[in-house]
């Protein structure tokens, strides 16, 4: 049995280390061309390591825009978004699964059917209603239509039906309402999907591009994606300023998904429901 | 117990949350004083961006009492973000427009015409891209070439001559042959299937057209067109450029930088990026087009700036316009070098920008250039242009039946142009 | 009252419709707003022929039958169908690993999860052009590889027969990490004394996966087909960036979103481009409806 538990392990770490290596090699690269100049970054046959090293292109990313400014717009875009959608698509989630009324079904398949549309078909329309409510170019016409998500809804909805039910049918018969039920029990038991559901918003957010883009005309409004899409240039892009940009850009969001791991392990330890 | 400490938290966030979107909608509005006012400008390249915002300043202090706030959006966004604005009704109420868009926007009413520009001080060329059913609608602002930019270290290596004066299509093919070097992966020339910088070049030297003055007929089903497009095609099946499947994998602009490629044909554009990388600037130089049956035009393509027809401060931003295209607005530019000003008679400061290269070859190129081809939408039979002469350029079909299907395609966008 | 007495007779306590409306109620009707409303819109665009900036005639089932007859239609759907049926393998891929992941005792597991992790963080641009370079025909990594074995490889992304298949092998790359992040929540769920119980009755890893894991795993397995079959379906942004206008390939690699991007960005023909999004519309819902169909069969919830 002791040998059986010793082998697995070498086996796991072997797939996984290849794997890894797959996963982890743009990333690589785009570290690298942040160090390089830019005719090495058009060099043909690529070029793997900087050869010269060039260390200005993370000062260039600061001079090309207001980096710090947007990077706090971005932040609060990404905040208001991900708790509007952590409340919002909890609560709907938990109602899909749990709670029974007619026409239920047909109800969770039209909210599916806003996914199944090109997300280009949306920014014409929300574009007209922000502007007739006079929040073009505001904080809150930029988090507005991102607080409503189907697929979080679903994503909950699925983590709440894989719950045991009996947890809830004792609580009913000890007399708690179904917002007790869902406040006091199911949540905390849903910490991992919730972990999950934040991981993707908050991503989503940060990189999301097409909307502030059009709804904002102030620089000083600009979240951070919009800013590096300036950078983007029409004859031709300074690869090396970009990527430089973009790692800068990435950092939160590696920082958030390094201490919402730290979120999953405890979440095991909290689940004392479990068998 | 932490659940009720989560509950509060969570409680306070919200409200917090709530409070902060309510504030912020109450200090949202523009502060509007009498008199006092703001236009928007919107552009697309962040590189000029200094020299706009130099030109914002001079206005401003000729005309007090109006500001200038400029906007920036990437190219490959500006469009759709312009047309999102223009539809809500909140476009910018001065911005940057090109050819393939001009008559688009002119005859659906987004533009206001201008008067006021002295037509006299640019070129026929380029006023007329900016004309619709007789008024003009865009002052020109900026203008455009084709040279070839070729590099100098490949040419010493082959013991070539650089490329001199008048040279023509023959010419240009031995130079290409004497430069190919398949041992070593070089090719004499980038047979790129690129409009502006090639085949709209070569169809008129050859005595064609892409589109006549009208914007009403294709020109691809004449013979003289397949001349223009058999110079590039042939190029590749001698061997002499990479083939197109090779250019769709390595950007025949990487391949030049990287001493792959002789000589490549590319926009006045490049020397500002050409010229400010120290190792790109001293082993390149740029020669005049070659002359084909017909001459050597270049295409020429320039940025207007035009007036939002629906702007609330429509005869400021009319000003504006006229003002960021003329004298003192082009002598900015031409000092920025990142652009050859419209404006006759400023170019020279742009022509001593980088003087390791002979940048005259662009502006003479002016004299002789040829419109760039538009329609009322553009748009619809570029995509067609692309997509049947990649195949052409595959060497999939023949350039005869490629253009012939393209003639007849296009022909017929622009037939529905008419309805 | 007897339908609700019923109701709460086979389904339980909640049943009731002012609870739903204060859970459910305003996410609904912020999508209604936001987003379905638009789709209706969209849908009657789709009956008229419309200018880019707003103006439009009625024109009845003009933009439809121009879709049926449109021979870039027919191969766009194909091209669609393929890369949606290629981007499945990424699932039972992303389950295998989150498993892996999931092993008891594994050393530096955080560390390989940050690595699964980074490619949703990388710049598409900055993978589109990787990747590019990967598959390059004269210098790609790939080619030089296949040369050490003797094989000739040819230009990946150019070639009609292979690049659809190659642009899908990214695809199936860049939704791992997201899989796996799913995965590795469901995964959470399934109490460690199931498997401890298992491993006692005599079972092996793959026994236990296969009788315990997925079958537990396995709401969250619906989860992910869904919203990738959804999300394959839509494929755009990858396509864009690695297949250019130019590419001889791109009558091969074209999606569907690509033409209605197409139509209504570029060629500005706004009701032909409705049209497109909403036959696309009807394809993903009847799909979707058939997997919540089949859900009974293999999905098990407690």
């Amino acid at each position: 049995m002791n040998e059986v538990k010793r082998r697995q392990p070498w086996l796991v770490h072997g797939l996984l280390v290849l794997g890894a290596v797959v996963m982890v090699f743009p990333f690589v690269w785009q570290l690298l061309t942040a160090f390089k100049t830019f005719t090495g970054s058009v060099q043909v046959p690529p070029q793997l390591l900087p050869s010269p090293w060039e260390f200005g292109n993370f000062a260039k990313v600061f001079d090309s825009m207001p980096f710090v400014l947007m990077f706090v717009n971005s932040v609060v875009l990404t905040l208001g978004r991900t708790l509007g959608q952590v409340v919002l698509c909890t609560m709907a989630g938990y109602g899909f699964a749990r709670i029974p009324f007619r026409g239920r079904n047909a109800l969770f398949v039209l909210f599916l059917s806003v996914l199944m549309v090109p997300s280009q078909l949306y920014l014409l329309p929300q574009y007209e209603i922000i502007q007739s409510l006079g929040w073009l170019n505001s904080l809150q016409g930029l988090i507005l239509p991102g607080l409503f998500s189907a697929f979080g809804t679903f994503l909950m909805r699925q983590f709440f039906l894989s719950m045991p039910a009996e947890l809830e049918e004792a609580a009913r018969i000890d007399g708690a309402n179904v917002w007790q039920i869902f406040w006091r029990i199911m949540l905390p038991l849903a910490k991992p999907g919730i972990i999950a559901l934040t991981v993707f918003t908050v991503l989503w957010s940060w990189n999301d591009l097409l909307w502030p883009l059009v709804v904002t005309t102030d620089p000083s409004k600009m979240p951070l994606s919009v800013g590096l899409s300036q950078l983007v240039g029409l004859h031709g892009t300074d690869y090396p300023v970009l990527m430089a940009g973009a790692l800068l850009a990435a950092l939160p969001m590696l920082l958030t998904f390094l201490f919402l791991q730290k979120q999953f392990i405890q979440g095991i330890a909290f689940s004392g429901s479990k068998g | 117990m932490p659940r009720h400490h989560n509950r509060s938290r969570l409680a306070a966030l919200v409200a917090a949350a709530a409070l902060a979107v309510t504030g912020l909608a109450a200090c949202s509005s523009d502060g509007g004083g009498g008199g006092d006012v703001t236009l928007q400008y919107g552009i697309w390249d962040q590189v000029q961006k200094p020299a706009m915002q130099k030109i914002a300043d001079a206005f401003e202090k000729e005309n007090p009492g109006i500001s200038v706030k400029i906007q920036v959006t990437p190219f490959s966004q500006y469009w759709t973000k312009l047309q999102t604005a223009v539809t809500g009704g909140s476009a910018p109420d001065v911005f940057w427009m090109n050819g393939p868009n001009s008559k688009l926007y002119a005859s659906n009413g987004v533009l206001a015409p201008l008067d006021g520009v002295d037509t006299a001080k640019y070129s026929e060329g380029l006023t007329d891209i900016y004309t619709y059913e007789g008024k003009l609608y865009g002052a020109p602002k900026d203008f455009d070439t084709i040279g070839v930019w070729y590099d100098k270290t490949l040419f010493d290596a082959a013991g070539v001559a650089y490329p001199q004066p008048g040279w023509t299509w023959d010419d240009y093919l031995a130079t290409a042959k004497a430069l190919t070097n398949p041992t070593a992966g070089v090719w004499g020339s980038a047979a790129a299937l690129n409009d502006q910088q090639n085949y709209y070049n070569t169809i008129p030297q050859a005595g064609g057209y892409v589109i006549d003055d009208d914007g009403t007929k294709t020109g691809y089903g004449e013979p003289e067109a397949l001349e223009g497009i058999r110079f590039w095609v042939d190029q590749i099946t001698a061997g002499v450029s990479p083939t197109q499947q090779q250019m769709t994998d390595t950007p025949p602009e990487d391949a030049f930088l990287s001493g792959k490629v002789a000589m490549y044909w590319s926009g006045s554009w490049s020397a500002n990026k050409f010229g400010q990388d120290a190792t790109i600037k001293d082993h390149v130089g740029v020669a005049a087009l070659p002359t084909g049956p017909k001459g050597n035009q270049s295409v020429v393509h320039g940025l207007a700036n035009v007036a939002n027809a629906k702007s609330p401060h429509l005869d400021a931003a009319k000003k504006f316009a006229v003002f960021a295209s003329g004298k003192q607005a082009a002598e900015i530019q031409a000092t920025s070098g990142a652009v050859i000003p419209a404006y006759e008679g400023t170019q020279q400061a742009w022509i001593d920008s980088y003087p390791s290269f002979d940048l005259s070859v662009f502006t003479d190129a002016l004299d002789t250039a040829v419109p760039y081809p538009a329609s009322t939408n553009t748009a619809a039979w570029v995509t067609i242009q692309d997509q049947t002469l990649s195949q052409v350029w595959a060497l999939s079909i023949t350039p005869e039946e490629g253009l012939a299907t393209l003639a007849e395609k296009m022909q017929a966008s622009l037939d529905k142009e008419k309805k | 009252m007897t339908a609700t007495t019923a109701l709460r007779r086979r389904r339980g306590p909640f049943a009731s419709p002012w609870w739903a409306l204060l859970f459910i109620g305003p996410t609904a009707l912020g999508l209604l707003v936001f987003y379905l409303w638009p789709t209706v819109r969209t849908f009657i665009l789709s009956f008229t022929q419309s200018g880019p900036f707003g103006g439009s005639a009625f024109a009845g089932l003009e933009n439809y039958a121009r879709l049926a007859e449109d021979p870039a239609l027919g191969r766009a759907l194909i091209n669609t169908a393929i890369y949606m049926l290629i981007a499945l393998v990424g699932i039972p891929l992303a389950v295998a690993i989150a498993a892996l992941l999931n092993t008891t005792g594994l050393k530096g597991r955080s560390v390989y999860r940050m690595l699964y992790f980074l490619p949703v963080v990388t710049m598409p641009a900055a993978i589109a052009l990787v990747w590019k370079m990967l598959y390059n025909g004269d210098y790609g990594i790939l080619n030089q590889a296949l040369h050490v074995v003797g094989i000739q490889g040819g230009s990946w992304l150019t070639n009609p027969a292979t690049a659809l298949y190659a642009v899908a092998l990214v695809g199936i790359w860049a939704g791992l990490g997201t899989n796996i992040v799913i995965f590795l929540a469901g995964l959470q769920g399934i109490p460690d004394t199931l498997m401890e119980a298992a491993s006692l009755d005599g079972a092996g890893p793959i026994r236990t996966f296969f009788s315990i894991t997925v079958p537990l795993l396995s709401p969250s397995i619906f989860f992910v087909s869904v919203i990738n079959v959804i999300g394959s379906l839509q494929v755009f942004d990858l396509v864009y960036l690695m297949i250019g206008r130019t590419n001889p390939a791109l009558p091969d690699t074209r999606t569907i979103v690509y033409l209605f991007y197409q139509a209504g960005f570029i060629d500005n023909d706004r009701g032909y481009a409705a049209a497109i999004a909403f036959l696309l519309l009807i394809i993903i819902l009847g799909l979707t409806i058939v997997q919540f169909r089949l859900q009974k069969k293999w999905v098990h919830y407690e």
